[in-house]
């Protein structure tokens, strides 16, 4: 049971993580908590089941898996990421000077605005993904891990890596680090700080596109509001790692989805998202910097 | 301070106007308007459609014969977003608009705090889907509903399991909700000793993965799961179960019984038990019914014959009665017996149906079967 | 925004932009439509800023905003037709709007508490519902449980909703900005899965059925009348105390912290104990807030206190404009009562309502009736990219 437990959470976390890692490059550029993050993983999730309904009219059956799973992925992190990069053009840009609330509170509007407008053009009622992986899966030590569970964990632990190298290795990571640590000079050393940011929504709104559809598939079922919750999840996973840090999302998403898991199986599965909040906000008052967050960043982030 | 003060207030005193002018509308005086509630928009828009089309339906049959009291029917429809606050503001919306009677609501955390206004203001209220036995419990003369109870369906499906599945082992799983948990736990009581209950878990609505709980049900290794909740998670539940190699089959309620449980649940939903209403399609009164809305709607909800038969109830009542005045018409509604598109419905002291009609239903080759209290070949 | 380098082909460009963002979820057709409107709108903004139709624009302008100044001129004169209105409403309104404008009121608590928090004191606050809840229940708990009176539950459900701002307020002393943001969230939601969860006190997600309404020396406030003159009354008395604490060196000392931690504490401010006083008394008056609504609505659950509650009440907050207390009466007023007039297009009024926030933050940040030296004070100094390290 404790195996079995250990690969739900894993599971779980590491579509948290791919969510997290959205908040915290954004937090990490322009200190602002997304709110509207969320949503874009719910639109990602949404635009890949239209793709696949597209991809039918044209002939191709979605049980073509690689072709519809290619094809739902490019899709929904395309549409995702240009809706990530046209909230933040419309709803960020022009409130960066503005008290620290104005920002959040634009956010949470944005939030509310992409949920009614799925609402109400695809309907209130919850979707089916029209995509099934073979149910065959591993049995090992009492335990089971499907073939799409695997998949899933394949499919995150890359995209990872590659952001871990595309922050590393390329020059627009290196400009995003520098951004990150200092806006003004940045900018002065002529970086493009607004062509920095909109990549940063890109690629965080790309990573939870993914990961919009991975979950669609993993439960066969979207709805317009599956953002609201996995969205305060994937924050609180940011926060756990320490917000602003890359590796910090990836670790604090990993140890949500097990810290869900292992809760809801051991102590009580109604108070499972009770959990994620407790470790929260216990990380916050005896670590605010969270597991891997810098220590000099504690407690002035104003 | 002041100053502003005094804008603040005056801002006010222009809105609070422009919302009596929205809220009135006016008594109109020559139609008879029929209030219908329920969740119109929202996820749980679509019960609310099937409510106002079964309405419609019957008030544009009563207006083609005339109308009653010799005055046209107007049907009032109000979207209570499933929140008891909106369905308390509506309520007195309706009473004050001079609804001769209320169809509705869906939600019985909805109708429950609902039912209070109308019976203050003595306005009939029939709930054609609200299956909590607390809102009859009240004791107000003026409330009804056309559907089961809790009690009454956990006792059909107990006793289908303890003789005919002879089920030994049961995990009763809930979603915590009033409807929910109020079925699994008097599917519990109905059950008794003549199974032993190997597990008894509650996940949350709208939670999407319950393979944690799941993985613990697992252990206990039952013959079957009972689950008290709607279509969505009971959809998830029994394909997550597959997933993690439980075998034994679902058995669920009446708000399981929609078209989108066996989309989610994909191959898994087969072999599903359900206990519902008699199916309409079967029970002959109910055929006119079927056919016109099939004409006009499409396909027809699962609660689409209650919200039309409560309505031809509530008409029925108001014609005997001859007047609105809403005492006398809960009075006709309590004596009087109807034939309506599901047979006959009377009601006993309580504003319940005497006769509740449930059986038990299983999913088969993709779709939803009446099965009655025999076993499933 | 807005800056006069925008061309028309920018308009049309956006326009065109933002169809096919939408084209995925609404198909061609309506991705043409919206490709038109907005580019056509924006044009013939643009065009208007040229034309006299410009001067027709702010003609609107300032008609709708010379009612507000003669208001402000005739203050007291407004002010008492305003409350005039609001004292005799039941007589010449229906149950609805007696119905509504109690549920303004009530908002008005709500909000009143939280700009004590984060207006007045800079704190923001996203679990500000939790307390709400807390005085909910504890009322219900009260009424339901024992019979007890409405003026016992009152107080009580206040103090138990100030022990738990106290509760909350002790270890979060020493965060700031967006972890306190955080942290107040994460206590907002353990607050509510435990109002779901301990089903042996709270009832679980069913909540607490037969809450009693206030009543006066045996005299039952069940009309919604009776009822509306009762949180009227309970709603200014929270109007004036609040205008009194402000203007005392209490309100002052919260100016202080907010403005500026350190400074406050250099000029010797107990900035920790100030803080956990505007968290006492803001959660005291969500729990009045509560129990109020609780004797409303005769029951409670805890669908009603969720994390989008606290939303809607920084908005109210923040609508009116932060720290202003005419302001935030006005923002509870509207988005109350704005909704309820936007009834006739119930599908899009969340849709219109997002839309607004967003607008509102972009255009008019300080709120409707923001208070100008907060204004002043709470901008950054322009120019500068990063927030001000207070260290």
């Amino acid at each position: 049971m404790l195996v079995q437990q250990i690969i739900n959470g894993l599971t779980l976390g590491s579509v948290y993580a791919l969510i997290a890692l959205g908040y915290t490059m954004v937090y990490g550029i322009i200190q602002l908590i997304n709110f509207a993050h969320g949503e874009i993983y719910m639109i990602g999730a949404y635009a890949g089941i239209i793709s696949l309904g597209l991809l039918t009219l044209l002939g191709v059956p979605p049980s073509l898996l690689p072709v519809s799973i290619l094809v739902s992925f490019l899709a929904a992190g395309v549409v995702s990421a240009a809706y990530g990069v046209t909230v933040e053009r419309l709803a960020y840009r022009p409130l960066r000077q503005a008290p620290r609330l104005s920002p959040l509170i634009s956010a949470v509007g944005v939030s509310i605005f992409l949920q009614n407008f799925v609402m109400l053009s695809q309907g209130a009622g919850d979707l089916v993904f029209p995509l099934t992986f073979p149910s065959e899966g591993i049995s090992f030590l009492d335990a089971r891990i499907t073939t799409l569970q695997i998949f899933i964990l394949a499919v995150s632990v890359l995209l990872m890596a590659a952001l871990t190298l595309f922050i590393n290795r390329t020059r627009m990571g290196t400009a995003m680090r520098a951004t990150s640590q200092d806006r003004v000079m940045a900018g002065l050393v002529g970086i493009n700080v607004d062509r920095v940011i909109a990549v940063t929504f890109a690629i965080g709104s790309l990573l939870a596109a993914v990961a919009g559809v991975l979950v669609g598939v993993y439960y066969g079922l979207v709805n317009f509001s599956i953002g609201y919750v996995a969205g305060l999840k994937a924050f609180t996973a940011a926060v756990l790692g320490g917000i602003g840090s890359v590796p910090g999302a990836m670790l604090g998403g990993v140890l949500l989805g097990l810290l869900e898991a292992l809760g809801a199986a051991y102590i009580s599965s109604e108070y499972k998202d009770a959990f994620a909040f407790l470790v929260l906000i216990a990380v916050l008052i005896f670590r605010p910097q969270g597991l891997m967050g810098s220590a000099d960043a504690s407690g002035e982030k104003v | 301070m002041y100053r502003s003060l005094s804008r603040a207030v005056a801002s006010i005193a222009f809105l609070l106007p422009a919302l009596w002018l929205s809220g009135c509308g006016g008594k109109d005086e020559t139609v008879i308007t029929v209030g219908v509630a329920g969740p119109m928009t929202g996820d749980q828009s679509k019960m609310g459609q099937d409510f106002r089309n079964g309405v419609d339906l019957a008030v544009e049959e009563w207006n083609s014969r005339g109308g009653v009291l010799g005055k046209k029917i107007r049907v009032d429809v109000n979207d209570d977003q499933h929140d008891p606050k909106q369905a308390v503001a509506l309520a007195s919306k309706m009473v004050n608009k001079g609804v001769a009677g209320v169809i509705g609501h869906f939600n019985s955390s909805c109708s429950i705090p609902a039912s209070d206004i109308y019976a203050k203001a003595g306005i009939p209220m029939i709930t054609p889907a609200s299956t909590n036995p607390k809102l009859t419990e009240k004791g107000h003369p003026t409330v009804f509903r056309v559907c089961g109870r809790d009690d009454q369906q956990g006792k059909v499906a107990a006793d289908f399991v303890a003789n005919v599945l002879k089920s030994k082992r049961v995990a009763v799983l809930h979603d915590k909700t009033e409807y929910g948990q109020g079925l699994a736990d008097e599917f519990r009581k109905s059950l008794g000793t003549r199974a032993g209950v190997a597990a008894y878990e509650a996940v949350i609505q709208g939670d999407k993965d319950f393979k944690a709980v799941l993985t613990k049900v697992k252990r206990a290794d039952p013959d079957l799961l009972y689950f008290g909740g709607v279509y969505p998670e009971a959809g998830l539940l029994v394909r997550q179960a597959r997933e993690l190699g439980i075998a034994a089959p679902l058995f669920s309620g009446d708000g399981t019984i929609d078209t989108k449980f066996i989309e989610i649940a994909g191959p898994a939903a087969e072999g599903t038990y359900l206990t519902f209403s008699p199916d309409p399609e079967k029970v002959p009164t109910a055929k006119a019914f079927l056919d016109a809305y099939r004409r006009k709607f499409g396909p027809h909800g699962p609660y689409s014959i209650y919200a039309y038969d409560a309505a031809n109830i509530l008409l029925s009542a108001i014609r005997d009665a001859g007047t609105i005045d809403g005492r006398a018409v809960s009075k006709k509604i309590h004596d009087a017996s109807f034939r309506g598109a599901l047979g006959e419905i009377a009601f006993d002291l309580k504003g319940d149906v005497k006769t509740a009609p449930y059986v038990v239903w299983i999913t088969r080759g993709g779709k939803f079967e009446e099965i009655g209290s025999k076993p499933a070949h | 925004m807005a800056p006069a380098g925008k061309t028309v082909t920018a308009w049309l460009f956006g326009g065109g932009w933002i169809a096919l963002l939408a084209l995925p979820f609404v198909g061609p057709v309506r991705a043409l439509q919206i490709a038109l409107a907005v580019g056509i709108g924006g044009v013939a903004l643009h065009a208007a800023r040229r034309v006299p139709l410009g001067s027709l624009a702010s003609g609107i302008r300032q008609t709708a905003f010379s009612g507000w100044s003669v208001a402000a001129r005739h203050a007291a004169l407004f002010l008492g037709a305003g409350l005039l209105v609001l004292l005799t409403l039941p007589l010449h309104a229906n149950n609805y709007v007696i119905d509504v404008a109690t549920t303004t009121l009530i908002y008005v608590i709500l909000a009143l508490g939280l700009n004590l928090v984060v207006g007045q004191t800079g704190l923001l606050h996203l679990g500000y519902v939790a307390f709400y809840g807390i005085g909910a229940y504890t009322y219900a708990l009260l009424s339901a449980g024992a019979h007890a009176s409405f003026w016992v539950g009152l107080p009580a459900a206040m103090a138990a909703a100030a022990l738990f701002g106290l509760v909350l307020g002790f270890p979060v002393l020493r965060l700031r900005g967006d972890y306190l943001a955080i942290v107040t969230l994460g206590f907002g939601e353990v607050t509510r899965l435990v109002l779901r969860n301990w089903d042996e006190v709270t009832n679980g997600p069913n909540g607490i059925l037969g809450i009693a309404r206030p009543s006066l020396g045996g005299w039952v406030l069940d009309t919604p009348a009776s009822f509306y003159y009762c949180v009227l009354v309970l709603a200014l008395a929270a109007l004036f105390a609040m205008r009194r604490v402000f203007q005392s060196r209490i309100g002052r000392a919260w100016v202080a912290i907010r403005e500026d931690e350190l400074a406050a504490r250099t000029v010797g401010i107990d900035v920790a104990r100030y803080k956990l006083l505007a968290f006492a008394l803001g959660a005291a008056v969500a729990g009045l807030g509560g129990s109020v609504f609780a004797a409303k609505m005769t029951f409670v659950s805890p669908e009603s206190f969720t994390f989008f509650e606290s939303v809607i009440i920084l908005c109210m907050v923040v609508l009116g404009g932060m720290g202003s207390l005419p302001g935030v009466v006005l923002g509870a007023a509207v988005i109350t009562i704005l909704p309820e007039l936007l009834r006739g297009f119930s599908d899009y009024r969340m849709l219109i309502f997002g839309a607004a926030m967003v607008l509102m933050m972009v255009f008019r940040p300080q709120g409707l009736i923001g208070s100008r030296s907060l204004a002043y004070e709470y901008r950054r100094p322009a120019g500068r990219g990063v927030p001000p390290r207070s260290r």
